[in-house]
C-alpha cells in the first residue's frame, strides 16, 4: 500500500510541478480537482435543465426531440447537449484524480477520512447519473444501455420479475419503466448535490469555486469541443434488433462490456466490494495520532481566532465554564483535530515576547509547545553566524527544509507552517537574531492542512489577524510553496533570497527600504509568457482530447455481424401444490360464520420447469422456483442466448405442476433469424403455449407433429 | 503609588471587555511595582512582553465583540489598537537596545495610551453600544 502511495504520489506531484509551470500556482488545475468537479456538475445541471425544457419524455418520442435539439438548434441546444455530455465525462476524469490524488497525498487519514467516506457514495451518484443519462437517448446505445442494465439489475434477484423483461421486444416495451428513468436522472442528480455539500461539511472555508480564469479556460475548452465535435445520438432503438457495435461512453459504461464475460452478480460483487475496501482505506493501517490541540483557559478569553482559523472545524466557541467573567472559551473536538497547529499561531497570547512566569499560548499543542518553540529559535539563533544568517520555518510536507542547515543557515520545523505564530517573525528580526526568516510551506494553494498557507500569507501581508506588525520590514521575511519534490526550487529560493539579504546590509541608507522580497519572487518565478500560454492551450486540448475520443470511441462490438439474439423470457404461475378441496360440511359448522369460507387452498406452487432445444441440441434447462413469501406467486424465466443467423428449429417444453416426466405444453418451430434479430420466446397459457417471435411472423409455422 | 487608576467612566457596559480593562490596569500597576525593585533593561522588557500578551489577547477580544454588534468604527478603532501595540513594541526594542527608561515619560505614556484610547475609541463604542 505504502510503496503504491509513494509510486502514485511521485508521479501526481511531477504532474503537478509541470503543471505549476505553466498555469501558475493559483490556477494549478491539479490542485484545484475538488473545485473543478463543483464547477462541471454546475455546468451539466445547467445544460440539462436546457435540454430537458426540448425533451420529449415518451420512449418514441425521446430520440426525435433530442434530433431537432441538436440539428434544429445547434448554435444552442446543440452546444447545451454536448456541453451536457462532455462536461459529465470530464466530471469522472476530475473526481477520478482528485480521489486518486488525495489517496496518494495521504489527505484522507485518521481524522481527515469524512470527505474520503463521503465520497464513495458520490462516485455510485455520478455513475448512476451517468447510466440513466445515456438511456434517455433511446438510440441504439439507450437500448444497449437499458438492455444491460436491466439484466445487470436482475441479477442481484431483488426484483419480483425481471426488469429487463421491460425491454423484451417492441411489443413488449413498456414506457413506464422509461418514465422512472427519466424521473431518476433528476433526482439523482440532486440527491448527488446533497451528498457533495455533506462532502465538504468538515471543512472549514470548503473551496467550492475554481479561480474565474480556469473555469473560464474549462468552459471555454468544452464549448470549443463542442462545436467542433457535437454530440449525436447513434440511430433510433430498435427492440426487435440488437445494435452489432455501439459508441460508448467509456467513461460511464466501461464496466459494461465485462458483464458479457462475468456474471452480472460477481461484477456487483466486485464493485461492493472495491467499494467497501476504499471506504476503509483511510483506516488501512490506521494512522498514528499526534496528541491534538488543548485549550488553557488561563490563557483563553475567548477571542474566537483559533476558531476562525481552524481549517477542520475542530474547534468551536462554547460557553465558558470556569466561571471568570469571558462569556466563551475555545473547545477542541480531538475527533476531528489534525494536530496541524494552525490555531496556535492564531493565538495573540503565543508570542514569545513573554517572559514573566511560563509561556503558554491559550491553546497549545502537547507535543508541540509554544515555549519548547522558543527556545528552539533561541538555539537555532545562536547556531548561526555569518552575514546572512537565515532562520528557515519549514513545514512537514515542505521540500525538505531540514537539508537547507548550514553555519548559516537554521532550520526549525512545524507540522505546518500556519503554526507560526507572527510574533516570532517580529522577534527574530527585530532583534537580529537572524538576518532574515525564510517561511517554507508545502505546494502553495494547496496546503497539506487545508488553509495554512493562506493564512500564512494573509498575516504577513497584514490581511489577518494575529498580522506581522506592520514595524516588522517585510524584505527581510521570504516566503516560499513548493511541493516536496521542489528541493531545487527551495534551494535555489534561499540562496536568491540570502544574495537579496547581502545586498540590505550593503545598502547605503538603511532608512530607505530595501526592494520587497515578493519582488525578487516574482523575478524567480515562472516560463515566458507564450510558453506559458502554449502550455495551457495544449493542456486544455489534451482535456477536452481525452473527453472528446472516449465519449463515444473506440465502438464496442456487442454482437457479430452473422450472429442474432434468442431470448427466452415469461412470467408463469405453476400449478398449485395441492388443488383446492371444499371444505365439507361439518368443519363448515364448526367454523366461526364470518370466518367460512367456501374451499380450502394451500398456496404453494409448484415450480415451472423449462428446456429449450436449438436444432436438437439443448440449449437451454431450468427450473424456477415460485414468486412470493408464500412460494403463490409466478414463476419467471429470462435468458438470453447469441446464436448464429440462419434457419434454426427450436423446440420448448414446459412443466408446471412437477409431474416427474412429462410436459405440460411443448411446440417447436422453425425460424430463420436475421443477422442481429432480436428473437423472443414467450409463454401465454391463455393463447395455449409458447409463442415464438412478434405476431404475424410468416416463418414461424408451427412444424408438424 | 499606583501607575492607573480604574475609573467607572471607563466602563463600556460588556462584562468581559470590562473585566479586562480591570484586569490590564491591575497587571500593568503590579508590574511597575515591582519594577521599583528592580529596573534592569532585562526586567523592563519582560514587563512589557508581559503586557504586550495581555494588551494583544484583550484587543482580540474587543475586536470580536465588535465585529458581532457591527460596530461602525471598527476600522478606526482597530487602527488605534494597532498603534500601541507599536508603540509598546517600539518601547520594547529600545529597551533591548540598551535605551535607559525615563520613569516619568514612561508612566506619561502608558497613561496617554490607556486614558485617552478609554476616553475616545472605547467611549465611542459605549456610545455605539448605548444606540
Amino acid at each position: 500500500m505504502n510503496a503504491l502511495k509513494r509510486l502514485l504520489r511521485a508521479i501526481l506531484l511531477r504532474i503537478e510541478a509541470a503543471f505549476e509551470a505553466v498555469f501558475g500556482a493559483r490556477l494549478n488545475p491539479i490542485t484545484q480537482l475538488g473545485t473543478l468537479g463543483w464547477f462541471l456538475f454546475w455546468i451539466v445541471a445547467a445544460s440539462g435543465i436546457y435540454v430537458y425544457i426540448f425533451f420529449d419524455t415518451g420512449v418514441t418520442q425521446a430520440w426525435e426531440s433530442l434530433e431537432r435539439l441538436t440539428h434544429g438548434q445547434w448554435f444552442a441546444g446543440g452546444i447545451m447537449r454536448s456541453l451536457h455530455r462532455y462536461a459529465s465525462d470530464a466530471l469522472v476524469v476530475v473526481i477520478l484524480l482528485h480521489a486518486l490524488r488525495e489517496f496518494a497525498m495521504d489527505r484522507m487519514r485518521g481524522n481527515r477520512w469524512f470527505p474520503w467516506v463521503t465520497g464513495i457514495p458520490l462516485l455510485w451518484f455520478v455513475y448512476a447519473c451517468g447510466i440513466t443519462g445515456y438511456w434517455l437517448v433511446w438510440d441504439e446505445l439507450a437500448q444497449y444501455v437499458a438492455v444491460a442494465t436491466t439484466e445487470w439489475l436482475d441479477s442481484i434477484g431483488i426484483f419480483a420479475e425481471p426488469i429487463a423483461r421491460n425491454f423484451l421486444d417492441s411489443e413488449r416495451l413498456s414506457g413506464r419503466f422509461f418514465t422512472l428513468v427519466i424521473y431518476m436522472h433528476i433526482a439523482l442528480p440532486l440527491a448527488m448535490l446533497l451528498a457533495m455539500w455533506i462532502h465538504i461539511q468538515r471543512h472549514a472555508h470548503a473551496r467550492v469555486n475554481p479561480p474565474r480564469a480556469l473555469a473560464l479556460g474549462t468552459l471555454g475548452a468544452l464549448v470549443a469541443l463542442s462545436l467542433a465535435w457535437p454530440a449525436v445520438s447513434q440511430p433510433p432503438a430498435d427492440l426487435d434488433r440488437a445494435p452489432f457495435q455501439v459508441g460508448l461512453d467509456w467513461f460511464y459504461l466501461a464496466v459494461y462490456p465485462l458483464l458479457e464475460r462475468v456474471p452480472g452478480g460477481t461484477l456487483w460483487l466486485l464493485l461492493v466490494g472495491g467499494s467497501v475496501l476504499l471506504t476503509l482505506l483511510p483506516w488501512l493501517p490506521p494512522l498514528r495520532k499526534a496528541a491534538p490541540a488543548r485549550v488553557d483557559l488561563d490563557n483563553c478569553n475567548g477571542c474566537a481566532r483559533c476558531f476562525a482559523d481552524c481549517p477542520f472545524g475542530a474547534i468551536t466557541m462554547v460557553k465558558r465554564t470556569d466561571g471568570l467573567a469571558f462569556e466563551q472559551e475555545a473547545a477542541v473536538d480531538p475527533d476531528l483535530c489534525m494536530s496541524c497547529g494552525i490555531c496556535v499561531g492564531a493565538c495573540p497570547t503565543a508570542t514569545p515576547f513573554r517572559r514573566v512566569g511560563h509561556l503558554s499560548a491559550g491553546i497549545e499543542l502537547p507535543d508541540r509547545s509554544v515555549s519548547g518553540l522558543r527556545e528552539e529559535v533561541g538555539a537555532a539563533s545562536a547556531g548561526i553566524s555569518g552575514d546572512a544568517r537565515v532562520i528557515v520555518f519549514g513545514c512537514a510536507h515542505d521540500a525538505g527544509c531540514a537539508g537547507l542547515a548550514d553555519a548559516e543557515t537554521a532550520v526549525v520545523r512545524l507540522p505546518c507552517v500556519g503554526m507560526l505564530p507572527p510574533p516570532f517573525i517580529d522577534l527574530v528580526v527585530m532583534r537580529k537574531q537572524a538576518d532574515g526568516v525564510l517561511i517554507s510551506g508545502c505546494a502553495g494553494h494547496d496546503c497539506f492542512e487545508r488553509l495554512g498557507d493562506q493564512w500564512t500569507e494573509q498575516r504577513i501581508a497584514n490581511e489577518r489577524d494575529p498580522n506581522l506588525r506592520a514595524r516588522v520590514p517585510r524584505d527581510r521575511v521570504a516566503v516560499t510553496w513548493n511541493n516536496p519534490i521542489r528541493e531545487g526550487s527551495l534551494r535555489e529560493t534561499l540562496v536568491q533570497f540570502r544574495t537579496h539579504l547581502r545586498g540590505l546590509a550593503a545598502a547605503p541608507a538603511p532608512a530607505q527600504p530595501g526592494p520587497s522580497w515578493s519582488a525578487w519572487r516574482a523575478r524567480l518565478r515562472g516560463l515566458p509568457a507564450p510558453l506559458r500560454i502554449g502550455g495551457q492551450a495544449v493542456a486544455y486540448a489534451a482535456l477536452v482530447g481525452v473527453v472528446g475520443f472516449f465519449a463515444t470511441q473506440p465502438a464496442y462490438t456487442y454482437l457479430a455481424h452473422d450472429q442474432a439474439l434468442l431470448k427466452l423470457s415469461f412470467s408463469h404461475a405453476g400449478q398449485p401444490l395441492k388443488p383446492c378441496r371444499r371444505y365439507t360440511h361439518e368443519e363448515l359448522t364448526s367454523t366461526k360464520f364470518s370466518e367460512r369460507s367456501a374451499t380450502s387452498c394451500e398456496r404453494g406452487r409448484w415450480p415451472v420447469y423449462v428446456e429449450l432445444d436449438l436444432d436438437g441440441q439443448p440449449l437451454y434447462r431450468g427450473q424456477h422456483e415460485p414468486a412470493g413469501l408464500w412460494n403463490d406467486g409466478p414463476s419467471t424465466v429470462y435468458a438470453r442466448f447469441e446464436v448464429p443467423a440462419g434457419q434454426h428449429r427450436l423446440e420448448a417444453r414446459l412443466r408446471e405442476d412437477g409431474t416427474a416426466d412429462g410436459f405440460n405444453f411443448q411446440s417447436s418451430r422453425t425460424v430463420t433469424l436475421e443477422p442481429g434479430e432480436n428473437f423472443v420466446i414467450d409463454f401465454r397459457a391463455a393463447e395455449g403455449g409458447f409463442v415464438f417471435g412478434l405476431p404475424g411472423r410468416a416463418d414461424a409455422t408451427e412444424d408438424p407433429r | 503609588m499606583t501607575l492607573l487608576q480604574w475609573q467607572d467612566n471607563f466602563r463600556i457596559g460588556i462584562e468581559e471587555v470590562d473585566h479586562e480593562h480591570r484586569e490590564l490596569i491591575e497587571l500593568i500597576n503590579t508590574l511597575h511595582d515591582s519594577l521599583a525593585a528592580d529596573r534592569s533593561a532585562g526586567r523592563v522588557e519582560a514587563f512589557l512582553g508581559e503586557v504586550l500578551t495581555d494588551i494583544s489577547a484583550h484587543f482580540a477580544l474587543e475586536e470580536k465583540v465588535m465585529r458581532a454588534r457591527r460596530y461602525d468604527a471598527l476600522a478606526e478603532h482597530k487602527a488605534d489598537h494597532e498603534r500601541l501595540l507599536d508603540d509598546l513594541r517600539d518601547l520594547m526594542d529600545e529597551q533591548a537596545a540598551g535605551v535607559a527608561l525615563d520613569d516619568d515619560r514612561f508612566a506619561a505614556r502608558l497613561s496617554a495610551w490607556f486614558g485617552g484610547h478609554f476616553a475616545t475609541h472605547d467611549a465611542r463604542f459605549h456610545r455605539h453600544l448605548a444606540r
